[in-house]
């Protein structure tokens, strides 16, 4: 039969390939991690690129003036051994290690450094920015940095920026600067980009003149997939060794695979439910501008429902517009209004927001106007329907009618820019510090330009001049606990002002094969994700994991369950609970066509008969 | 073939162009979106910087002014940047172009030569156990969604028995070079070109069958054999060739969709190409992809119209005049 031929012909072929493939791997056995990502870099010139992925290359692919600790996000020491600051926090100095070379041989030295913060902060490099705004730097000799700080700057002395050699960037010029290929760069991380193959995948190899020694992993490997099943599929066949950002809905069956560690950490990003407060373009319904209804509302939002079916449980409730990666900066007081109808409507009521005219919506005080409200979600959101489903049902119950428009990010940005809404959910991944993320809410922010309106980050059309106070006096605050009792106030202001009800923060997932790896940390230890965080620290504590030999897993409580004293061997075999299910719709499948072609089969006769 | 009748066709092909390159500018502009605040929400960037973003997006200025930028740049070829990549459109479509040209354009060559090798068994032997099986199988195939038999085919091939890889055209971590590349190309060929192939197969037979059971009664057949040559023979030489005449047609009109025809098999299968470039920049979405690969579609879809047509002249003069 042709096409049982042709089926033998392609799986002959396919196991020649095993073959060779295994062959070839044979006789240098280098050592290669290979993670699978959705999303793609999309520009690996920093002062371009904007996705989290180009962070993670970058983090690996450049050298960095100080590190953080994995397991706490403490300084540490990474191109600087040591730093040392003046009286008046405003200058410091530190102390590079010598004889370091980028990856072509160049030597990278202080001059590097002091160039590239001044030349980011004069061209205002959008991913340096906010780090390098009040800076000056200067090379006293190869090994010696002052950086001075135009105004206290409590973030310092970490300084996070990606290093870029002078040597290649000084022949390029502002105007040039954003067509430049950094692909070709050479690198001073630990690990240095050598093929960038857009929509399929990059490669990066170990960098042997890192000045934290070369690390174990030879290569690294981060290849796209377009699909989630398939992408799940390819870490149980072992055709990838980690994921870097797992679908919700797969999470619990990785977890449950003994040769699979799955870990939910926490970065900090949060989901808010924006009400227009109305303080920027004035185009919302006028009941929002009352603090009465806006708080109103959020007593109406049950988080834990929200968590438990939007996001398969994967989450938990958001307390405050600045949860961190870092948990010594979640100093939000914990306000939280707590799921209570019976209350919302009583405050509304109250309020004079009374339903006049009996169809279940209430008018404005003196009736009138009834409280229909524009709400936006994001169809890129992989919970945006959902969550959308359920807040109409809470507003209904207190007499508040929605209409849902489902948009693109962009845009949600004009909608919001122009003031034209009532309501939103969107969400934010705030920086460790959380200085950048409280500047947003300031009155500078309020858009307040209709024919540029969305050149602003205030989306809650809300602002507090005693908040904007606050905000100044955090911002050059040098006393932590002085700077936190200022942002407990800011936050108590804001949280008062209810514009946001901020709804759950969701948690990072990722998946790795431990019968293959140990040396796994999480950052920070007790809450962190493995993959995608901070300064990536997994990349250089990695090695494969040998036969029996025991795993080791920084990250905190969240260890692998039952698996760690598991030896390491048989993983090939592993895989037979999860390969059943596609087997069985293949049956399925084939049946079906069967059946069809029966059906068909009969019809046809049927036809001929008549022909 | 008259010169009039090549000019005709032509102009209209020119004018169609033109009307898509203008339509396609009103579509993407129909959604009032602002694709730089999205993608510097959260980063603290000054306000003078995004303004500067804007520009270099060509944002700025009146939407006759963008309309003006865009015909003389897409006259020069000049695709605009992708918001995504913030590379030129045309440098990531030449990306992918051949991808896809690989994939499905020898989808399309194995589906048409199965397809007329079976419908035309199945059409001069109607009624058979073999036509009907073959004409049932191909029904079936032919109402299955591709994406699903992508799934399946997967499911069984690549996560069941593991004989292919899952996704790409390549494997990253292999350092194979030169023909062993080659093979490792053709490796993760297999499935999604084995999907697109049983996707589009049935269509040539049913084609290829009902056009060779209406040239089994024609004259000409009865003429070959009643000069007494052997059934195979006034079947490949007589029946063939004048069956063939739709499938042609057909096989030109599918290369203008060969293009566009794959984004749900390439995006199951990670494949680099065209379909999984057009996957990616509606999840964005990144409006100026878009509207350069929906230019291009449209593109290959009217040349390869016009393209039948002038074959259509040649292969039957009374159109040609």
């Amino acid at each position: 039969m042709r096409i049982r031929g042709i089926v033998a012909v392609l799986a002959t072929a396919g196991g020649a390939l095993s073959v060779h493939g295994a062959a070839s791997a044979g006789t240098e056995t280098p050592v290669v991690f290979t993670v699978g990502i959705r999303q793609d870099i999309d520009n690996f010139n920093v002062t371009v690129g904007v996705t989290v992925t180009d962070y993670e290359a970058w983090t690996l692919h450049y050298p960095t003036l100080t590190g953080k600790a994995a397991a706490d996000f403490a300084v540490t020491p990474a191109l600087a051994e040591k730093w040392e600051g003046s009286a008046d926090g405003l200058t410091w100095t530190y102390t590079l290690r010598s004889n370091v070379t980028w990856s072509d041989g160049e030597p990278l030295t202080a001059d590097d450094v002091a160039y590239t913060i001044n030349r980011s902060r004069d061209e205002e490099w959008q991913n340096h920015i906010s780090t390098v705004a009040n800076l000056t730097a200067e090379a006293t000799d190869a090994t010696t940095l002052v950086v001075t700080s135009s105004a206290p700057d409590p973030k310092l002395p970490s300084l996070d920026v990606f290093i870029v050699p002078q040597h290649i960037y000084e022949k390029v010029s502002a105007d040039d600067l954003a067509a430049h290929d950094a692909t070709k760069d050479p690198g001073g991380g630990p690990f240095v980009l050598t093929e960038l193959k857009n929509g399929q995948f990059w490669r990066m190899k170990a960098n042997d003149s890192f000045y934290g020694g070369r690390p174990e992993v030879d290569e690294v490997i981060f290849t796209l997939f377009t699909d989630d099943d398939a992408m799940v599929g390819a870490l149980e066949t072992g055709e990838v060794d980690a994921l870097g950002v797992v679908p919700a809905s797969q999470f619990d069956k990785l977890a449950a695979n003994p040769d699979v560690f799955a870990a939910e950490g926490e970065q900090g990003s949060f989901a808010e439910l924006g009400l227009n407060a109305g303080m920027g373009l004035d185009n919302g319904h006028p009941s929002l501008k009352d603090v009465k209804v806006r708080t109103a509302i959020a007593y109406a939002v049950d988080r834990q429902t929200l968590i438990d079916k939007a996001l398969n449980g994967h989450g938990k409730p958001a307390t405050t517009i600045t949860p961190s990666a870092d948990p010594k900066y979640n100093l939000g007081p914990e306000l939280l209004q707590p799921f209570d109808l019976a209350t919302a409507n009583k405050m509304l009521d109250d309020a004079g927001y009374a339903d006049a005219d009996g169809d279940g919506v209430r008018e404005m005080p003196g009736g009138g106007n009834p409280l229909r409200y524009r709400y936006f979600a994001r169809s890129e959101s992989e919970y945006g329907a959902a969550v959308a489903e359920f807040i109409t049902g809470w507003m209904r119950e207190i007499g508040i009618a929605v209409d849902v428009s489902v948009i693109s990010d962009s845009e949600l940005t004009t909608v919001i820019g122009s003031g034209e809404y009532e309501m939103f959910v969107w969400a934010w991944t705030p920086f460790v510090d959380p200085d950048a993320m409280l500047s947003y809410f300031t009155c500078d922010q309020l858009s307040k330009d209709p024919d540029d309106p969305t050149n602003y980050y205030n989306d809650a059309s809300w602002c507090d001049p005693r908040y904007d106070e606050l905000y100044a006096q955090q911002n050059a605050e040098l006393d932590p606990a002085k700077r936190a009792a200022a942002i407990e106030e800011m936050l108590t202001i804001f949280h008062e002002g209810a514009a946001y009800v901020v709804l759950f923060q969701d948690s990072e997932l990722n998946a790795i094969r431990i019968d293959r790896w140990t040396g796994i940390p999480c950052q920070p230890e007790e809450t962190g994700p493995f993959l995608f965080n901070n300064t990536a620290p997994i990349y250089t504590a990695l090695r494969p994991r040998a036969d029996a030999e025991p795993l080791t897993v920084a990250c905190g409580s969240r260890g692998p369950t039952g698996a760690a004293d598991r030896p390491a061997s048989g993983s090939s075999n592993g895989d037979d609970d999860g390969s059943s299910l596609p087997l069985i719709l293949a049956l399925l499948g084939a049946v079906v066509v069967v059946a069809a072609g029966a059906v068909l089969l009969r019809k046809r006769r049927t036809s001929d008969d008549r022909e | 073939v008259s010169v009039g009748h090549i000019a005709r066709r032509v102009l209209n092909a020119l004018g169609t162009l033109a009307f898509v390159v203008t339509f396609n500018f009103f579509l993407f502009r129909f959604v009032n979106a602002d694709p730089v605040g999205t993608l510097y929400r959260g980063r603290n960037v000054p306000r003078e910087r995004l303004a500067e973003l804007r520009s270099e997006f060509g944002l700025d200025g009146s939407t006759f002014e963008q309309f003006l930028r865009y015909v003389g740049q897409t006259m020069r070829g000049n695709l605009g940047l992708s918001y995504g990549s913030r590379r030129p459109v045309m440098s990531e479509i030449g990306d992918a172009l051949w991808p896809t040209v690989l994939l499905v354009g020898t989808a399309a060559v194995l589906s048409a030569v199965i397809g007329v090798a079976l419908g035309k068994r199945a059409g001069w032997r109607s009624g058979s156990a073999f036509d009907q099986t073959v004409t049932g199988g191909s029904m079936a195939l032919y109402s299955m969604p591709d994406f699903w038999l992508a799934l399946l085919l997967m499911a069984v091939f690549a996560q069941g028995l593991g004989w292919f890889p899952i996704r790409g055209m390549s494997d990253p971590r292999s350092t194979a070079d030169g023909f062993a590349a080659l093979l490792d190309t053709l490796h993760h060929l297999v499935l999604p070109c084995a999907t697109l192939t049983l996707a589009y197969v049935g269509e040539y037979v049913l084609l290829m069958r009902t056009s060779m059971v209406e040239v089994k009664g024609e004259d000409f057949i009865t003429l070959a054999r009643a000069k007494g040559l052997r059934d195979v023979l006034v079947r490949d030489r007589h029946a063939v060739p004048n069956a063939l005449l739709p499938v042609v047609t057909l096989l030109a009109i599918n290369v203008g969709y060969v293009l566009s025809g794959a984004i749900a098999v390439e995006a199951i299968f990670s494949w680099p190409g065209l379909g999984q470039a057009t996957y990616e920049a509606i999840r964005l979405p990144d409006y100026p992809m878009l509207q350069g690969l929906f230019l291009l579609f449209s593109a290959a879809t009217i040349f390869a119209n016009l393209a039948a047509d002038l074959l259509y002249a040649l292969l039957d003069p009374r159109v040609g005049r």
